[in-house]
């Protein structure tokens, strides 16, 4: 063989590199991927940003936005009628809200991904009734099981946390349990299986690998519903004491104040959309990277 | 006469790490009412080829050609809605694995009848007055089916493609592309996967349509011991680059690229004494990956006759109708 | 196909036993019960015996769970119809064009309409739409089922049904003004609904565009618009109507908070207060009615899928 292997210019990539080098194309979806970067950075940094302190009050009451006649550049997006920073009571908000999401989707996931993983490789009763039992749960909507379990525990963040994660957990199962389950039947898990492959090792190597795309938007979608079912929650005022203040009970608290004060209830709307968008782009960016790079 | 006329046909498709020219400057001409063999190892990019000529490419492509003429119309500048035209009339394609290229949903007799040429109202007219009726669909339907030898039609046009064999489907595709008697039939490796008796009747088929309907027949295989005895001409391709491509006498009888000496060598004849566990001929290494195609004669790395200036593309010789793409063609005659 | 039917059959009873066991540890909790006390089967069986006789308990102010509960459903079960028609009608040929020519101006339009959609916090774009008719001096009402001048006598549950059967008491006008309260809140619902039906209808078009028989249709030179009716769209559709169905219970409860918001009496406005007054009794009727509803819903909609599609059937050959 006359090739040489050893100075030739482009090496072949591993499937990582290629979907990364696909994925830098997406100019959108690099964008997004900075700008869910920096919310990330928000949440856990909030503590050292915060232009003012949550509870401080000030005389102004109802301030506009800077940039709008009235404004004053030390609350950069006004006051509330308590006079409370708007900005700071947004970037506590991002924090709870993203926050709370985020920690919520690792927690689904890991615990999904194992009990998805164990139901799809076990057979016989026990993984019946698991199945039946998820089927069940998931015929329930999310926010009747939500407020059912915020009716048990009692209203508080933390509760309304674990209410949202339990009525994301059946769904995420499910998803992984029926994805594995699809992968079983394929020729190359057979394979792997008869080359004595224990099932970590069947995992790993043979589902996962392939279950790739859809485990993304798995995750886009349960991260998703998290944020926005935690900020349903607060919304309807089951999610946080007065104190500890999240998006959606931020819009709750402003209803009265529509008229007079519209942008009280425009922002905490607009971050929650611009964090769901974001996401969402920077997900789909990738999903699609995973899926082109298979099919070359 | 030439009925497919292409000059310098190229791809390039694009991928992550830049342009990919998988099809280089390939030329093809199909002569009317002759059989074509296409030769090339899997890989080649033949079915490249026919989907290029259909227009079945995908927007990653780039498809450019000096010339691809289809009898007087040129099909480089068609608009998909008189491509669309020519498809049903003039070219059919029959694909390998036929039983996806069915549609899950449907029975078989509705796909069939779709296809079937329309009768003009001018024409139906006419045969009111005539008092010649023209036969029914469904007698149509039955006679195609017959034709490609599906006896049990009722039960075939009453199924799903997942209930029929590939076999079956293969023929049910045949049926298809002469229903409106193409000139032209490209028929991609129509063969794969499928066991030798549903083969050989695949071909007995495809060759009987040649010879009664004086239908033009391009035939992709990568096998060429298969097809070699079926074709009147035959091109060799090998990475992309046509390699070879004359008539069957000039091919067998007087190969001249090292490529297609290698190629006849390859093919098993059971007349000659072969001697128990020996070695059979091949050539040394492996087709080379897309993104690591040799500059140059594609060929050069593995090529015996390899020299320093088969880095540069050779210019095609043309012999009486014998293309050679080398540097080094063998002269003598044997 | 009989066997198909009696699996989903089972299931659905194995399904509906469940939730009644779920409905049942809700209402011991509900009234207060520890489980350890007393024998829980025989409590159970109890509990079964009365919630299939109609005996489902009264709420605090005295009126009958049951009704209550039925009736409030039935009122988000009309805002969602209402909007899910709407959004079909206009999603699914956006979907199938996006769909048809992906990377196409109109398709990256499409598709970020969809993904707006789906971004937006729904109780959010309520709260905004509230503010609609006084920004643009529409006319439109923004809170409450129905004009309380009209006193519509409850038939159906369906109050827009219920409207036009009391045509005798007030003419059409308690039609429309049903309507005119409903047309807001469904706005905002179906607006989720578009984008949620445009995602689906473009994946499944995709996937089935780029399936050989495309192709070889396309080979054999079927226009487009018969390639779209005949081959495209019988193979997309039962995928999309299968996703829409696991869809049920968001739209349900993205129904309930939209309710809430605009005080649309409904299920969401019912659980709600029920849970602020402490009268948790409505939370395993809710449980009952609704996932209820959701599963014989569900099993309706695989049995009418295998009916129409022969690639489901298929998938029972090889079992």
């Amino acid at each position: 063989m006359l090739i040489n292997y050893e100075f030739n210019e482009d090496k072949i990539q591993s499937p990582l590199q290629y979907t990364w080098s696909i994925f830098k194309r997406n100019n959108i979806a690099i964008a997004a991927m900075w700008v869910a970067i920096i919310l990330v950075m928000i949440v856990i940094f909030a503590g050292y940003i915060l232009p003012n302190t949550p509870t401080t009050q000030v005389k102004q009451l109802l301030l506009p936005p800077y940039w709008i006649d009235g404004g004053v550049s030390d609350h950069f997006l006004g006051t509330d009628d308590l006079g409370r920073d708007t900005l700071t009571r947004l970037i506590q908000g991002i924090q709870l809200t993203l926050g709370g999401a985020l920690l919520l989707t690792l927690i689904v996931s890991i615990l999904g991904t194992i009990i998805g993983a164990t139901a799809a490789l076990t057979k016989g009763l026990k993984a019946s009734i698991l199945h039946h039992f998820l089927d069940a749960l998931l015929i329930i909507p999310t926010l009747l099981s939500a407020l059912i379990l915020i009716a048990i525990f009692g209203p508080s963040y933390e509760n309304c946390l674990i209410a949202v994660s339990l009525s994301l957990l059946p769904q995420f199962i499910r998803a992984i349990y029926i994805n594995i389950e699809n992968e079983l039947n394929k020729q190359y898990i057979i394979a792997l299986r008869l080359d004595g492959a224990a099932n970590i090792r069947l995992l790993r190597f043979g589902i996962f690998p392939n279950i790739l795309e859809s485990m993304v938007s798995l995750l886009n979608r349960i991260f998703s519903l998290a944020i926005l079912e935690i900020s349903t929650l607060g919304f309807l005022g089951f999610g946080t004491q007065f104190w500890d203040v999240e998006l959606g009970a931020l819009i709750a608290s402003s209803i009265g104040l529509i008229f007079s004060s519209p942008w009280l209830v425009l922002f905490p709307g607009i971050a929650i959309f611009i964090i769901v968008l974001v996401f969402n782009v920077f997900t789909e960016g990738l999903r699609h990277a995973v899926i082109e790079g298979e099919d070359e | 006469m030439s009925l497919l006329d292409i000059r310098n046909l190229s791809i390039d498709i694009a991928t992550a790490q830049g342009k990919v020219r998988v099809i280089d400057k390939v030329s093809l001409t199909i002569v009317d009412g002759s059989i074509h063999g296409l030769v090339g190892e899997s890989g080649s990019g033949k079915s490249l080829i026919a989907k290029a000529i259909l227009g079945l490419h995908n927007a990653s492509w780039t498809v450019t050609a000096d010339r691809m003429f289809l009898g007087t119309t040129d099909l480089t500048k068609l608009s998909s809605k008189n491509r669309r035209r020519i498809m049903r009339k003039e070219i059919a394609m029959i694909f390998q694995h036929p039983r996806s290229y069915l549609d899950p949903s449907k029975k078989i007799l509705p796909q069939i009848r779709e296809v079937l040429p329309t009768i003009s109202i001018k024409r139906r007219l006419l045969n009111i007055i005539k008092r010649s009726p023209e036969p029914s669909p469904r007698l149509r339907i039955k006679e195609l089916l017959h034709k490609v030898g599906i006896q049990n039609d009722r039960i075939v046009l009453a199924s799903y493609p997942y209930e029929l064999s590939e076999g079956i489907c293969q023929k049910v595709m045949i049926a298809m592309a002469i229903a409106n008697n193409p000139s032209l039939i490209i028929a991609d490796e129509p063969t794969t996967a499928m066991e030798p008796v549903t083969q050989e009747q695949i071909f007995r088929l495809l060759y009987k349509l040649n010879q009664l309907n004086n239908t033009t027949i391009l035939l992709l295989s990568n096998n060429f011991g298969s097809i070699r005895d079926l074709s009147d001409y035959i091109t060799l391709i090998y990475c992309g680059q046509t390699v070879e491509s004359g008539s069957y006498k000039q091919i067998i009888n007087s190969p001249m690229h090292p490529y297609t000496e290698a190629m006849i060598k390859t093919i098993l004849d059971f007349d000659e004494n072969i001697s128990h566990k020996s070695q059979l001929y091949t050539l040394p290494g492996n087709i080379p990956s897309a993104n690591q195609l040799p500059i140059g004669c594609r060929l050069g790395p593995r090529c015996p006759r390899a020299q320093r200036t088969c880095v540069i593309n050779p210019e095609p010789l043309n012999l009486k109708g014998h293309m050679i793409s080398c540097h080094f063609p063998s002269t003598d005659k044997n | 196909m009989l066997n198909y039917i009696s699996r989903r059959l089972n299931l659905l009873l194995i399904n509906a036993f469940i939730l009644t066991i779920i409905a049942f540890l809700l209402a011991q909790w509900s009234n207060g019960q520890s489980l350890t006390d007393t024998n829980y089967i025989i409590d159970y069986v109890k509990y079964i015996s009365a919630i299939l006789q109609g005996d489902w308990g009264s709420s605090i102010d005295n009126r009958l769970i049951l009704q209550q509960g039925l009736t409030a459903f039935a009122s988000t079960l009309e805002l969602c119809i209402i909007s899910f028609i709407t959004a079909a009608l206009i999603a699914i040929p956006l979907g199938i064009f996006a769909g048809f020519y992906p990377n196409h101006f109109l398709d990256y339009c499409i598709m970020t309409i969809a993904l707006i959609g789906l971004a937006i916090p729904i109780f959010w774009l309520a709260v905004i739409t509230t503010m609609l008719p006084r920004l643009t001096g529409i006319t439109l009402p923004i809170d409450g089922g129905i004009s309380p001048i009209f006193e519509v006598p409850v038939v159906s549950g369906f109050m827009l049904i219920d409207t036009l059967l009391a045509e005798d008491l007030y003419q059409l006008n308690a039609f429309y003004d049903r309507l005119a309260h409903l047309f807001l809140p469904s706005i905002v619902l179906s607006f989720f609904l578009i984008a949620e039906i445009i995602r689906l209808t473009r994946r499944s078009i995709t996937t089935v565009m780029k399936s050989n028989y495309i192709k070889a249709a396309y080979a054999n030179g079927l226009s487009k618009t018969r390639l779209v009716l005949h081959h495209v769209l019988k193979n997309a559709l039962p995928s999309i109507i299968h996703q829409l169905r696991l869809q049920l219970s968001t739209i349900i409860s993205f129904a309930m908070v939209i309710e809430i918001v605009f005080s649309l009496p409904g299920a969401g406005v019912w659980l709600l207060n029920s849970i602020k007054e402490e009268d948790y009794l409505a939370l395993p009727a809710a449980v009952l009615i609704i996932s209820g509803f959701i599963l014989l819903f569900s099993i309706f909609i695989d049995i009418f899928l295998m009916i129409i599609s022969p690639l489901k059937r298929k998938s029972l050959y090889v079992d």
